[in-house]
């Protein structure tokens, strides 16, 4: 009874910590663009302008008030889930993120089953193997595959796959005009944006077919990359957790090899993987712009990177806020995870 | 601590008469809970066996350890050895036979009547739809009144018509929604005379009404973002009126020589009063017809095009997809226009994403922006086709002249003598671009190779005009030379790198780079802290006036903040700006060269060239100095 207490008040103090976290974030965003060299008014004068319509352009903008004034009218604006319009194109850019994350959402979802998939059994087997031939031969694979730059992964799986062998398609979302539209029910129209679930939803196994094909270089070349992370903390992981006597005394009791390495061992192991894993899906929510961009992915991280580029403020401020609470959504549902699977840990 | 869960599961119970030897690790012993203290003891003994075998073990490992490493490291550069010489020999091994010339594209017959030159396709079949890939995205909207961007202007093109047009190919006028034209002897009343039975795509007739509208409409919403303030329609169109059904008369404010290739640019282009409506009694901002998710005929505000837009897939700002569809009503579908019934355009994240997709054939063609390098390999292989035409964008070296050293146009004149264009464009553009030696582009009336006055270089002038201000050997002239380094300009970083090379092969100039992502560059040109940057300029509109007047002329010129100003330039350009007579303004202009390049306000650099590639059996492509892409030209012959 007392630690469902504890655990129903830790999860309510994180939430509640997460009120002043954004706020810091979005602070801390706001002042460090409007100190940046750019001045987002600017950005829309490619030639000719002058100073009476630069200044209209400002008034236009919001940007002729006082700091505090902006930055308080951005508050509220929040309070009341307004993030604000587009300095660049005038639309909403909650619109505008939200029509991106899904994109991310698909993309970091796969990527991270991926890298968990081969990374945890790759690390299991190098474990197994301990310092023997399997278990180089890994590691050396995992380094090689952290180290190299994620882009030049991508292009060379491009080159194979796509152009060489015409397998895959080189870049997009999904094939022009068969974009899924989800389901359509009595007038009620539901999509989730995730081309996957939405062919699924409209019970179109082509669309299904193509959006996993148009998925699996992007989601592979980056699931790649993260994997050699897992490699190396399962394999340490493992290798630790085997020394422990429980693990001798199963061994001893003459339970199966594979037994004890995913049941005990593993099982035990795992929690520091699902902390990274949680962090790093975190971390790819906010969007993985470098694979974005080689895959020309429609994302969170292109969008970002293309509106710091503009100087964007509210665009850039209202993905800090969405991205901060992304993060703080998926680190609570970690702790809780590991709070589950581990007794011993009580708050 | 290394504490685990004891993993729950029901083992057979150990006799605690196997538990023979006694405790002796006490430190061990503490590690663990009084619940394992049974079982600790011969696990224990059984541990420290380990641990003994482990640690003999690691001794003789030390050298397979090595020994494996070696062979893994080993292994990976097979690997990738094998990678890269599978790339050379399938991909971009040169051939043994001659290398293809790149395809230039034709010039069609001139005509006064639009496309009546450009013959039909013959009977063979042609595909049904084209996919064309490109990194470009439409800016903001689709409205003439706000869109004041490249692509934005290219959809614009194929979705709406303007009263005039240039024949493919060409920089001439030829009659679209105007069947002809007269200008009053003071060149201040252009009279047009319009097609009739000409339908908007909701079938409702085009009359002089839609034109006026269409002006007055764009005039008064006045959006500082667009092309109405920027080039300044407002500045030159008095008033529009209507005369008859098929008569609209446009009053200037000045004689206007570029007035006719004003009205052909794209923000000319007629709208349809029924998809642009007026929400309020007068005009405002927020009559611009903006993007509408989901609805692409609420997005568009055009509809006199050879096409309708079906698809708009716009994600997070940046376009993803656009469907394009023949227009059934269009005026020119007797002619068999457009070739191909449907366009999708598809939108790529950079230039290797594009290169790649036209090389697997995702996409039929791919037109901006390719890179030097991909061009140049595709244009060895024999599933691509390489199409190249004269560019209009230009580039060009700007000097601050509020302040030393660049207020002395000695020192500029030195920094002329200087450059090396030759270098700049085999090096960085691989010969795909070309030296531009005046402001105005070669092809187009009034050009002149004014700034070859100071050799391609001439380091003897250079050192002799340093020479008068006090430098020398061992007393450098330098300077910050600035570039933008975020991709908004081709190649900046290696254009700056070339032309600080040229700069210092002089013996007597030393350049420091500097450079600022664009936003920054634009802010540092605003506040005037550079002392010498490179620039980039797209025409509005094909005439040198667009070329001249914003960059010389004391009115046009505050944008570049050059702060450069001289009188008789100044009425050089309002010259040459006014008088509707070519061979004068040939004349003026070739002053207005030769001023600039004696002043040296701004040092023109290269002129690029367009390219686009395509699969082997498409047709119909015009790279031309309009910069246009003309979708309703493309098929492709599948019999």
């Amino acid at each position: 009874m007392s630690d469902c207490m504890t655990l129903r008040t830790y999860v309510i103090a994180r939430i509640l910590l997460t009120i002043p976290m954004i706020f810091i974030l979005l602070t801390s965003v706001f002042l460090v663009m409007r100190v940046l060299p750019g001045d987002p008014v600017q950005m829309h004068f490619e030639k000719m302008a002058s100073p009476a319509v630069i200044n209209q352009m400002r008034i236009q903008l919001g940007l002729d008030k006082p700091l505090y004034a902006q930055y308080f009218d951005y508050i509220v604006g929040l309070f009341r889930g307004d993030l604000g319009k587009s300095m660049q194109d005038y639309s909403s850019v909650g619109q505008q993120i939200f029509s991106a994350f899904p994109a991310t959402l698909e993309l970091a979802i796969c990527s991270m089953l991926i890298a968990v998939l081969i990374g945890v059994f790759l690390g299991v087997e190098a474990s197994k193997s301990y310092n023997r031939p399997k278990d180089h031969i890994i590691r050396i694979f995992g380094i090689v595959t952290y180290a190299i730059p994620v882009f030049f992964l991508g292009m060379i799986l491009q080159m194979v796959f796509g152009v060489w062998l015409h397998w895959l398609p080189t870049g997009g979302r999904i094939a022009p005009g068969m974009a899924p539209t989800g389901l359509s029910l009595g007038g009620i129209h539901f999509s989730t944006g995730l081309y996957t679930v939405d062919s699924l939803l409209q019970g179109n196994l082509t669309e299904f077919g193509l959006s996993l094909k148009y998925l699996l270089l992007p989601s592979l070349t980056l699931g790649l990359v993260l994997c050699g992370i897992f490699i190396r903390l399962t394999r340490t992981n493992m290798f630790e957790t085997m020394r422990l006597d429980f693990v001798t005394a199963a061994k001893a009791r003459g339970l199966k090899d594979s037994t004890v390495t995913y049941r005990y061992i593993l099982r035990n192991a795992f929690l520091p993987v699902l902390t990274m894993t949680g962090l790093q899906f975190a971390l790819l929510l906010g969007g993985a712009v470098l694979t974005e961009t080689t895959f020309s992915w429609p994302g969170l991280g292109r969008y970002l990177v293309d509106r710091i580029n503009f100087r964007d403020y509210t665009a850039i401020q209202g993905a800090v806020v969405v991205f901060g609470i992304f993060v703080s959504i998926v680190s609570l549902i970690v702790d809780l995870l590991y709070a589950y699977l581990d007794p011993r840990i009580r708050l | 601590m290394k504490d685990r869960i004891f993993a729950k599961s029901s083992l057979p119970p150990i006799s605690p008469k196997h538990c023979q030897e006694p405790l002796q690790n006490t430190e061990f012993f503490h590690k663990n809970n009084v619940s394992f203290s049974f079982s600790a003891k011969s696990y224990m003994r059984i541990e420290l066996n380990h641990s003994a075998t482990v640690k003999k073990l690691n001794i003789n490992d030390v050298k397979a350890v090595s020994k494996m490493l070696a062979v893994g490291i080993l292994i990976v550069i097979i690997a990738i050895s094998a990678i890269g010489a599978g790339y050379y020999y399938m991909i971009s091994r040169p051939t043994t036979s001659p290398s293809p010339t790149p395809e230039v594209t034709p010039t069609p017959a001139t005509s006064a009547t639009p496309l009546a030159s450009l013959t039909p396709a013959p009977s063979s079949k042609v595909k049904d739809t084209l996919i064309i890939g490109t990194t470009d995205s439409v800016e903001t909207c689709l409205d003439p009144a706000n869109a004041y961007d490249f692509f934005g202007w290219e959809i614009i093109q194929s979705l709406g018509d303007s009263l005039v047009d240039y024949n493919p190919g060409s920089d001439q006028i030829v009659p679209a929604l105007a069947a002809s034209w007269t200008v009053s002897s003071d060149n201040l009343v252009w009279t047009f005379n319009l097609r009739q039975g000409v339908h908007f795509d909701n079938g409702s007739e085009f009359t002089a009404n839609a034109v006026k509208y269409s002006f007055d409409r764009n005039i008064q919403i006045n959006d500082p973002d667009g092309p109405y303030v920027g080039i300044g329609y407002g500045d030159i169109i008095k008033s529009v009126t209507v005369v008859s059904p098929y008569v609209v008369q446009f009053t200037l404010n000045y004689p206007f020589a570029a007035f006719l290739s004003l009205m052909a640019c794209q923000a000319s282009d007629i709208v349809d009063p029924a998809h642009a409506p007026m929400s309020n009694i007068t005009w405002s901002i927020n009559d611009v017809v903006q993007y509408h998710a989901g609805d692409p005929r609420a997005s568009n505000p055009m509809g006199l095009g050879p096409y309708t837009l079906q698809n708009w897939i716009r994600t997070a700002g940046k376009d993803s997809e656009l469907d394009l569809k023949a227009n059934p009503n269009y005026w020119n579908a007797s002619g068999g226009y457009p070739k191909t019934q449907n366009i999708i355009i598809k939108m790529f994240a950079d230039q290797s994403s594009l290169a790649l997709a036209i090389q697997s054939g995702d996409v039929d063609i791919a037109f901006r922006q390719l890179s030097s390098t991909d061009i140049t390999s595709m244009q060895n292989k024999p599933n691509l086709k390489v199409w190249t035409g004269t560019g209009a964008f230009i580039q060009y070296l700007c000097f601050q002249e509020k302040y030393a050293p660049f207020n002395d146009s000695v020192a500029r004149q030195a920094v002329a003598s200087a450059i090396n264009r030759t270098a700049l464009v085999q090096t960085v553009f691989q010969g795909q671009a070309q030296e531009l030696y005046c402001m105005i582009p070669i092809g187009m009336a009034g050009h002149t190779d004014s700034f070859k006055t100071w050799g391609a270089p001439d380091y003897t002038l250079t050192k002799q005009l340093l020479a008068t201000l006090g430098y020398n050997e061992n007393h450098k002239f330098t300077f910050d030379l600035w570039y933008e380094s975020s991709g908004h300009y081709p190649s900046s970083a290696q254009q700056a790198l070339v032309l600080k090379d040229s700069l210092e092969a002089s013996g007597v100039i030393s350049v420091n780079l500097q450079s600022l992502d664009w936003a920054g560059y634009k802010n540092a040109r605003s506040s005037e802290t550079m002392q010498a940057y490179i620039m980039g300029w797209y025409p509005d509109y094909i005439d040198a006036d667009d070329y001249i007047y914003p960059f010389v002329s004391s009115s046009g010129d505050s944008w570049l903040h050059i702060n450069y100003a001289s009188a008789t330039m100044d009425a050089l350009v309002q010259n040459a700006r006014g008088n509707t007579t070519q061979s004068v303004r040939n004349d003026l202009y070739s002053q207005i060269n030769d001023l600039i390049a004696a002043d040296c306000p701004i040092i023109p650099l290269y002129q690029s060239s367009a390219y686009a590639v395509t699969n082997p059996n498409v047709q119909g492509v015009y790279l031309d100095v309009t910069q246009q892409w003309r979708n309703w030209l493309v098929y492709e012959n599948t019999g």
